[in-house]
């Protein structure tokens, strides 16, 4: 019952949609079973799987960057308090601001390309990444760094031997969100700097006014959310089995 | 040997801004080989005492040296036994029991061969692949003690640590601790607020009561060994000596 639940929301939401739909018999708001056959052609032409290895490409590369900025800053935030001073006032100024209105500044300084769209969703993915990382980094159990201690290990084998393990289920948490949060951006900033990509092909279909193919990428993208989201979900079950689970919480915020 | 030589501790409290004395001029002489029990009620500092003997926590005046030298921070000479075991859980009872050796830069087959002895010593061969959320209390403090012992140290410093454990479990490894340090004979530091437990266990019995914590009596153990328990609990001697203690403790309340 509760594994049916969802698909029956699911189910519910496309009937109220092809009722809506119907009842209206709008241009813009064309009924579900319309929009199949494009989606059906997309994911056979193959144009649609260019665009979305386009976006994926840039969605990583943002995200390694971000990674591998935000651990080890993260990471250090949470056991020295001098660092922490000066990274958390910057991380709260940061943290509200919406990502994709930087976008134009970006674009200023790196020209309109994927440089800038790498760049933006690097810079959303690594503030949640050294967020979450700080907090697990905070929070692990002291004795733990007293054994290590004592074995011999010197402070920089500790953080990574000890601190980044222990701080992995709080990180991961981080990481989840920031795919959450990075995907969003990853998409507008497609849509702002028009080239290639899943934005790109959305506003394209509706400035061509192909309205059944403009819904089709949007229920692309929510499906490739869908699938990263969980996908990711299951591999930080994997990697984190040891610990005691906890419930994800994912709050989007861009 | 162990000497702490008028070994204090105050800090500020949170808040108020307070200095509060936590430990007051400890001086004692911890000979080696020699099992040790600091005794003392809730709060009396005596954990804080061990920290500062094992380098964790810096002491506010007074030293502590070990074989004529002061000490500087943790080292691998001292063993903690922490009450809540502090097992790396992302590691198995295998890993954790090799995770010191990896310092101590030993042949591969020199680190499996001990892993393996620990694992025997503390009877949980069966259980090595095993990850510490799969294990009872009494199997993690196991686990706990063979990583300390596996890397070698001269001094094993126990706080508390059979204190989160049901009675029969506690018993049981307060037998194989006894058995292991008969074996091995490192010094033992241990801390407890069970007055059975330090006069079963202990050479020498420090009593501490608290606020400044301070040692209020130093007490020789004259309990044969090796401690054979249903004989031991039997004996006069060891039920005065539990008594006389305890009577310490509530006084130092």
């Amino acid at each position: 019952m509760t594994r049916l639940g969802p698909v029956l929301v699911l189910l519910a939401l496309l009937a109220i949609w092809q009722l809506g739909a119907m009842a209206l018999q709008a241009d813009y708001l064309p009924t579900p079973i319309a929009v199949l056959p494009d989606l059906r052609a997309m994911l056979i032409d193959g144009d649609i799987w260019r665009d979305m290895a386009a976006s994926l490409t840039r969605l990583a590369a943002g995200f390694a960057i971000g990674l591998a900025a935000g651990v080890p800053l993260g990471i250090v935030c949470g056991r020295s308090t001098a660092v922490r001073g000066c990274v958390n006032p910057l991380l709260a100024l940061f943290y509200p601001v919406p990502k994709a209105a930087l976008i134009p500044i970006l674009m200023l300084w790196f020209g309109a390309g994927d440089l800038s769209k790498i760049l933006i969703i690097t810079l959303t993915v690594t503030l949640p990444i050294v967020y979450h990382a700080q907090q697990g980094a905070a929070a692990v159990e002291e004795k733990l760094l007293w054994s290590a201690r004592a074995m011999g290990f010197s402070p920089a084998a500790i953080l990574w031997r000890v601190v980044l393990p222990a701080a992995l289920p709080e990180l991961l948490l981080g990481v989840r969100v920031g795919i959450v949060i990075g995907l969003i951006v990853m998409i507008s900033s497609e849509m702002i700097v028009r080239q290639n990509g899943l934005g790109y092909d959305i506003f394209n279909a509706m400035d061509m006014a192909q309205y059944t193919l403009t819904y089709a990428v949007i229920v692309i993208v929510g499906v490739l959310g869908y699938v990263l989201d969980s996908g990711f979900e299951a591999l930080r079950r994997r990697l984190t089995f040891w610990a005691p689970q906890r419930q994800a919480m994912v709050a989007a915020s861009s | 040997m162990i000497r702490l030589d008028h070994v204090s501790k105050s800090y500020t409290r949170a808040g108020s801004g307070d200095t509060v004395q936590a430990l007051s001029a400890i001086t004692a002489d911890i000979a080696d080989g020699a099992f040790v029990s600091i005794v003392g009620p809730s709060g009396c500092g005596k954990s804080t005492l061990l920290y500062i003997v094992g380098g964790f926590i810096p002491a506010t005046s007074g030293a502590v040296q070990v074989d004529g030298r002061p000490i500087a921070g943790p080292g691998p000479d001292r063993g903690p036994v922490f009450q809540e075991f502090a097992l790396f859980p992302w590691k198995t009872v295998r890993d954790n029991i090799r995770f010191g050796l990896a310092q101590q830069k030993l042949p591969q087959g020199e680190a499996d061969r001990r892993v393996d002895e620990m694992l025997d010593l503390v009877h949980l061969r069966k259980y090595a692949d095993l990850y510490p959320k799969e294990l009872s209390g009494g199997m993690k403090q196991r686990v706990a003690i063979a990583r300390t012992l596996a890397y070698r140290p001269t001094t094993l410093l126990m706080d508390e640590p059979f204190g989160a454990l049901d009675a029969h479990t506690r018993a049981v490894l307060q037998d194989e601790l006894l058995q292991i340090w008969e074996r091995e004979r490192k010094t033992v530091l241990f801390i407890t607020h069970g007055v059975d437990e330090a006069v079963y266990l202990s050479d020498r019995i420090l009593v501490m009561s608290g606020a400044p914590g301070a040692i209020k009596a130093d007490i020789a153990v004259d309990l044969p060994r090796p401690r054979l328990r249903d004989q031991l609990l039997r004996t006069p001697r060891y039920q005065e000596l539990v008594i006389e203690i305890g009577h310490m403790m509530d006084q130092s309340r």
